[in-house]
């Protein structure tokens, strides 16, 4: 190895590029930034202000914040689900005002003036709702008037009320508790603040209700369409809205103990700013509670230290305007560039050295050697089936093929030339099949491990492996799940071939060539699935060897052939059997004669060799070209390769022409013939194979002729 | 503009009309309100509402919307009086502030324009920081007083013509300069076509960029001008203006007369009734001596009832709804 | 009996005797004990907002004297936002000083607060606007009376003869002073027959509203003798309604200020025609006064209430003259300290 290969190869195989790319695929990714910018926020005003960080400042901060981050979060919902609501300062107004006078004029028990409180705040909000939602007044213009209108109430209020709440004194340990109390160090009002906020992060995340208000911001037409009681659910929008204010309110009226003509001025200004430093879009789509709330905690925060900190009248508004904006700006290119960093960077090629492999050029005389052997195939379902990537036969000789529309497809024996969609599944169906029950059990990618019944019943068998800890992707998610065999224990043994791209997606894998895929076994007693073997370099078929204990499998871009035992003496063993072939290996199924057979999906070129060991050219290539320009692995000449337990190459088929079937994904052999897939093909051919067992099935093999 | 004038009864038409038998209430019941001067004075009480209307029309005609009138209308103004009163000769200080005006306006329109930053977010952000930098560094106090030297000079709230004051005449040359730009000029045409289509506008090669820049810089400008008449007939200028409500009254009077927020509609007619309907308004409840608080609560459920109206004659479809729009 | 022990405390005593009242004779005790209670104490003022002259004005009279005895003094800026103002006296009890200085936004909001710092030992100096809850001092008017002064000198203008007819240019409908003003100017205007007050729109503390509503009272009533702005911050826009009507001279215009520089330039001018001056100057020597008082009084926080209003004096043009007014400029060019 060159000392420059060695140096890529540091550089590529052990720095861990492509977190990145995998934490920006993260929706909370987007919280980052504000993340940051608090802790940074707190870091230096820590420094420079004494005390900042002392419990009982920090305690008395916390109550003031703990009214805020209310409405903050009600103002959130409104604006995830694509609304505005500026008249949330006199909607508190009001509910603080009226909280302290039933507390005091009235003389109610504090339940009852927090019930007052939220229920006029929901009212007023059921006002904005109506106005908003059924009458479909522009949102900005009407709490706008709202505001006005409910600060003009609550002035008369105050002016009726302001006078006898003076006189009056009223001793509630409870009143006194919630506004000055605390349960340990932490204020009563945050801990109001705290349940409202999961509450409000629950409901808008793993709620039905939640889950339509995104879906309204997200596109107001869509939802609509979609059967969405659009009307309704932005009314209710407001009404939470209004009941935060109205639950803020009540915090305030405790805290204080009273109201005056300032109360909850401007306050609509500061908690906008907040909702947008947080990162929520204005219009919706886009925004959480948690964002929100990182807002609040950074706009409030700042603002009140600067007054802490003696600044000059104005100071704030100036770096009010500053944040905003630069939240603002930040926020759009991130929003608008995301996608595009995230295309460049999610890439992150390593480096891979090929050994040279025997040639495959017809004249080579090698076992390797390809001929045309598959030109001359019988075609079935020729441009009525596109992506055949697996096929599979039945006792009564129906031939079975997986479709890119997400189809399973039925030809009739003997002429094969009726067909019918057997079942549709959705998704993209690979591997197939048959259990020791007759069921169909298939690989579908970007979905999951799948069972068909005879009669047709489809079950999801498992979508999920346990996730380990460390992986940033959420690798418990079964994203190319690609063939799978049946072990003699009953376990469907499967591969999984990649957690970095979907099934789709499977050529990028090739160019970044990060061994990342699995080799997993569901357990149909308890319906579990297990990780056996992961960090493999695209697994792709899985057959079970004759003996009953192992199996073997497939290594697409390393070129091996891999032996493993999962039962027996040899248990948990692997080896491997066959290495550094000329072509990439895909499904593996048995021969009649006991030998296995292999397809190959395309072969190894010395360019594309030559590339794994440039992870920095690969690197610049797919940030600067578009992917149709891209150097792929060569698809375009496939085969078939015969080979016996020890690994020994006993046969090769090929398409020299490229005429039936130049990519050959798989091929199943049956009752004399040899059938044969491809996954980019938009047919199946049938092979008559001379000297073979015309009576030889797969399900006798496996299961006895009585199965 | 076609599709516009079908519609038979615009919100236009409701300010009209309830312009109008307000008007006739008034005239009727309220002695004093149906007179020469009366009626003088309810339009220069309107004026400076109005001519940042003006402003804020073209603004929001081109679906923009400029949050920053008001501080700049403050910090213009008090920013001159603070340059005189350091000494610096009369125009120096008008180029420098009017410079500075300009530079708020093209920054505005820069960030919409380029940054792709939404209107509201930018100019809430710069009604802040120019009410808050100019403050806060620019000025000691919230009140900036013109001093005796100058009083005889910018003095502007004694100058009359004819019986009528000075900021009527400003307000009504707003106007005509507006009404020139948007009717006779292919930046006025540009406008509409921005604010009917954006995408459109581009695509038949309105320099929509250039041109949102120029809509702030005109709105700045005209929140300065007003700025000048505030200041020029109170002889001061109170910073804290900023918190009052006026920046929603603009608002309210540009939509109420018909400029819908979703822009390409209206003209500065529609400014000019909104602004007529809320001065009849003020002016009537003033004479009533109505307590402030019922004012804002009588004058608020008229705006409401007034897009209620609105809305209800010109339903919004939710399969032609633009996404995004609040 | 005479023991050893009886001797030694008697020479004591005598010797004790002797050396104290030489001291005494020499040294005056008060300023070292004055320097003992004060000394490093901590007086923090919170006005409503830094930034008009009634702040500025009590920054410097008070911050001036505060460091002259060696005292820290500070300041918080809310701004005129009560939010901010609540949080921003929460966060100065939680540092513990010695004084705070607060003026109230309105009659309730700060009261829990005062409380709160009463219980932690810290004294609190109300400042021209009272709240509902009374603290170690109340320094400022009493806005009543301040009304009735106005009242008086509307008098001046409003005499037999005239219309009687007079303009209140009102502040909030909620505002304490603004209340308190207008029911003092009711007591004046009750006693006497030929006085009527014409129309009492609000000016909600903007100078240009104020300007406005002048507009369109003087169309109603050209004839009015007197109009009394609630604040001198708004009689600049009171004042241009009326230039701009013409009636400069016509009609009076009292109002009420903290006695700056501007309110001597509108005396002046003719802008206004009184003012009822509530003298900042001398108010700030009597919150000077009491917070030395406090510091060495030894009385705990929360245990005594007083009250200093303001003696207010109707002032026109006859009774300034040059340096009458303090100005913000002047003291803003001598703040060294």
């Amino acid at each position: 190895m060159k000392i420059y290969e060695a140096i890529s190869k540091a550089r590529y195989n052990y720095v861990p590029d492509h977190i990145l790319g995998e934490l920006l695929t993260k929706r909370w990714a987007d919280n980052v930034v504000p993340l940051l910018f608090l802790l940074l926020t707190i870091a230096v005003l820590a420094n420079l202000i004494p005390g900042f960080l002392s419990p009982q400042s920090m305690s008395d901060s916390g109550r003031q914040l703990g009214e805020f981050l209310i409405i903050v979060c009600g103002v959130s919902i409104v604006m995830i689900a694509g609304g505005i609501d500026l008249s949330v300062g006199s909607i508190y107004a009001i509910c603080a005002l009226l909280a302290v006078a039933v507390v005091n004029l009235l003389q109610w028990p504090i339940p009852a003036a927090f019930a007052v409180s939220v229920l006029i705040g929901a009212t007023f909000g059921l006002l904005n709702g109506l106005l908003i939602g059924y009458l479909k007044l522009r949102a900005f213009l009407t709490t706008l008037i709202t505001f006005v209108i409910g600060r003009a109430i609550y002035d008369i209020l105050l002016d009726q009320l302001g006078t006898p709440i003076q006189l009056t004194y009223v001793d509630s340990p409870l009143w006194d508790f919630i506004g000055d109390g605390s349960v340990g160090q932490i204020p009563v009002s945050l801990l109001f603040t705290a349940v409202v906020l999961v509450s409000a992060h629950v409901f808008i995340s793993r709620s039905r209700p939640g889950w339509h208000i995104s879906a309204i911001g997200g596109s107001r037409r869509s939802a609509f369409n979609t059967g969405i009681n659009v009307k309704k659910v932005v009314c209710l929008t407001y009404v939470i809205s209004g009941a935060s204010c109205g639950i803020a309110g009540f915090l305030f009226g405790a805290r204080l103990n009273g109201t005056g003509p300032g109360t909850g001025i401007g306050l609509e200004i500061l908690v906008l700013t907040a909702c947008v430093v947080g990162g929520i879009s204005l219009g919706g789509g886009r925004g959480s509670i948690v964002k929100g709330m990182l807002g609040g905690l950074i706009v409030l925060t700042i603002n009140n230290s600067l007054i802490r900190m003696g600044y000059h009248s104005g100071t704030n508004q100036m770096v009010l305007g500053l944040m905003l904006a630069f939240a603002v700006i930040l926020d759009i290119r991130w929003l608008r560039n995301r996608h595009k960093v995230l295309d460049k960077v999610y890439v992150a090629p390593v480096y891979t050295s090929m050994n040279p492999a025997l040639s495959a050029l017809p004249e080579s005389g090698t076992p390797y050697a390809l001929n045309s052997k598959l030109s001359d195939t019988e075609l079935i379902g020729a441009g009525e089936i596109e992506g055949p990537e697996d096929v599979i036969l039945d006792e009564h000789d129906h031939l079975y093929c997986g479709t890119r529309h997400g189809d399973i497809m039925r030809f009739f024996a003997p002429e094969y030339k009726e067909s019918e969609i057997y079942v549709h599944i959705g998704g993209f169906p690979l591997g197939l099949a048959f259990g020791k029950d007759k069921s169909l059990n298939i690989c579908v990618g970007a979905m999951g491990l799948y069972s068909v019944a005879q009669d047709g019943t489809i079950t999801q068998l498992s979508a999920e492996t346990t996730r380990s800890y460390l992986s940033v992707v959420d690798d418990a998610r079964l994203r190319d799940p690609n063939d799978l065999d049946i072990g003699s224990d009953g376990n469907i043994y499967f591969t999984d071939s990649t957690t970095r791209y979907d099934a789709h997606e499977w050529a990028t894998d090739s160019v970044e060539n990060r061994p990342t895929g699995r080799v997993l076994v569901y357990d149909p007693k308890t319906g579990k699935t297990k990780t056996l073997l992961r960090g493999l370099s695209y697994p792709n078929g899985v057959c079970m060897a004759n003996d009953g204990e192992s199996f073997f499998f497939a290594e697409s871009w390393e070129c091996r052939v891999n032996r493993f035992w999962y039962r027996g003496i040899k248990e948990g063993k692997m080896e491997c059997v066959i290495r550094d072939m000329p072509g990439y290996p895909d499904n593996i199924n048995r021969a009649s004669d006991g030998n296995f057979w292999m397809a190959w999906l395309g072969m190894r070129t010395p360019t594309f060799d030559l590339m794994l060991k440039r992870p920095a050219t690969r690197r610049r290539m797919t940030r600067r070209l578009p992917k149709d320009d891209w150097l792929f692995p060569n698809i375009n000449t496939g085969g078939v390769v015969k080979f016996d337990e020890n690994g020994n190459i006993i046969e090769t088929l090929g398409d020299l022409g490229g005429k039936n079937h130049p990519m050959v994904t798989s091929m199943r052999e049956h009752k004399g013939y040899l059938y044969i897939g491809g996954i980019l093909n938009n047919r199946i051919g049938r092979l008559k194979l001379q000297g073979a067992d015309a009576n030889w099935t797969g399900i006798s093999s496996y299961w006895g002729d009585n199965a | 503009m076609n599709a516009f004038s079908s519609i038979k009864f615009t919100q236009e038409k409701v300010v009209v009309l309830v312009a109008i038998t307000t008007f006739v209430i008034f005239s009727i019941f309220l002695t004093g309100f149906f007179s020469t001067s009366n009626l003088i004075g309810l339009v220069r009480n309107v004026s400076v509402l109005g001519i940042l209307g003006v402003g804020m029309g073209i603004v929001i005609i081109g679906r923009g919307v400029d949050l920053s009138v008001v501080s700049i209308l403050a910090i213009s103004a008090a920013y001159f009086i603070e340059l005189l009163n350091a000494g610096v000769p009369m125009w120096s200080s008008f180029v420098i502030v009017l410079g500075l005006v300009l530079l708020v306006g093209a920054i505005s329109g820069f960030l919409i324009a380029y940054a792709e930053v939404p209107p509201i977010f930018t100019t809430l952000a710069m009604g802040l920081f120019v009410y808050g930098f100019g403050r806060s560094q620019l000025m000691g106090q919230d009140v900036a007083y013109i001093s005796d030297e100058y009083i005889s000079v910018l003095d502007l709230g004694t100058i009359k013509f004819a019986g009528v004051p000075m900021e009527v005449f400003v307000f009504a040359g707003v106007c005509f300069v507006a009404m020139l730009f948007l009717r006779y000029t292919k930046y006025g045409r540009y406008t509409y076509f921005m604010g009917d289509n954006n995408l459109a506008a581009r695509n038949i090669g309105v320099p929509v960029r250039p041109m949102i820049i120029l809509q702030y810089i005109l709105s700045a400008l005209f929140s300065a001008v007003a700025g000048a008449i505030v200041a020029g007939t109170l002889l001061s200028m109170n910073t804290r203006i900023v918190n009052s409500t006026l920046l929603y009254d603009v608002i309210l009077i540009v939509v109420l007369g018909g400029i819908g927020l979703s822009g390409g509609k209206g003209g500065i007619r529609n400014v000019i009734f909104g602004a007529l309907l809320i001065g009849i308004l003020l002016n009537g409840m003033t004479i009533l001596d109505l307590e402030d608080t019922h004012q804002n609560l009588i004058k608020a459920l008229i705006l409401l009832g007034v897009i209620i109206i609105d809305t209800s004659i010109n339903q919004r479809d939710e399969q032609t709804e633009k996404q995004g729009d609040i | 009996m005479f023991s050893y022990k009886k001797l030694l405390r008697l020479l004591a005593v005598v010797t004790t005797l002797i050396f104290s009242s030489t001291t005494f004779a020499q040294v005056d005790p008060g300023p070292e004990l004055a320097r003992k209670a004060l000394e490093g104490k901590r007086v923090v003022l919170m006005p409503m907002a830094m930034g008009f002259d009634l702040a500025q004005g009590w920054n410097y009279y008070i911050g001036k004297e505060v460091n002259s005895w060696g005292g820290i003094f500070e300041t918080r800026d809310p701004n005129w936002s009560v939010e901010a103002g609540a949080q921003a006296l929460t966060d100065v009890i939680a540092s513990k000083p010695d004084i705070i200085i607060v003026h109230n936004p309105d009659l309730r909001s700060y009261v829990k607060l005062y409380k709160r710092a009463q219980k932690a030992g810290i004294y609190v100096i109300q400042i021209d606007n009272r709240s509902a809850y009374n603290t170690e001092a109340f320094i400022g008017s009493n806005w009543e009376t301040l009304g009735e002064l106005e009242a008086t000198a509307a008098l001046n203008f409003c005499g037999e003869g005239t219309s009687g007819k007079i303009g209140l240019i009102q502040g909030e409908q909620v505002n304490a002073s603004s209340i308190d003003q207008y029911n003092g100017i009711m007591n004046i205007v009750s006693k006497h027959d030929h006085l009527t007050i014409a129309s009492k729109p609000y000016s909600g503390w903007d100078a240009t509203k104020a300007q406005a509503v002048t507009t369109t009272m003087l169309q109603q009533h050209p004839d009015m003798c007197a109009i009394i702005d609630f604040w001198d911050g708004t009689a600049t826009g009171t004042a241009a309604a009326i230039r701009a009507a013409g009636k400069t001279g016509e009609i009076a215009l009292i109002t009420t200020g903290g006695g700056e520089e501007v309110d001597c330039k509108m005396l002046n001018d003719g802008t206004i025609d009184a003012i009822v001056s509530t003298e900042i100057p001398k108010q700030s020597a009597a919150v000077n006064a009491v917070i030395k008082f406090l510091l060495q009084s030894g009385v705990p926080a929360g245990e005594m209430v007083t009250f200093n209003y303001t003696d207010e004096t109707i002032t026109t043009k006859d009774d300034i003259y040059p340096g009458y007014c303090w100005s913000l400029q002047r003291n803003a060019a001598k703040t060294t300290w």
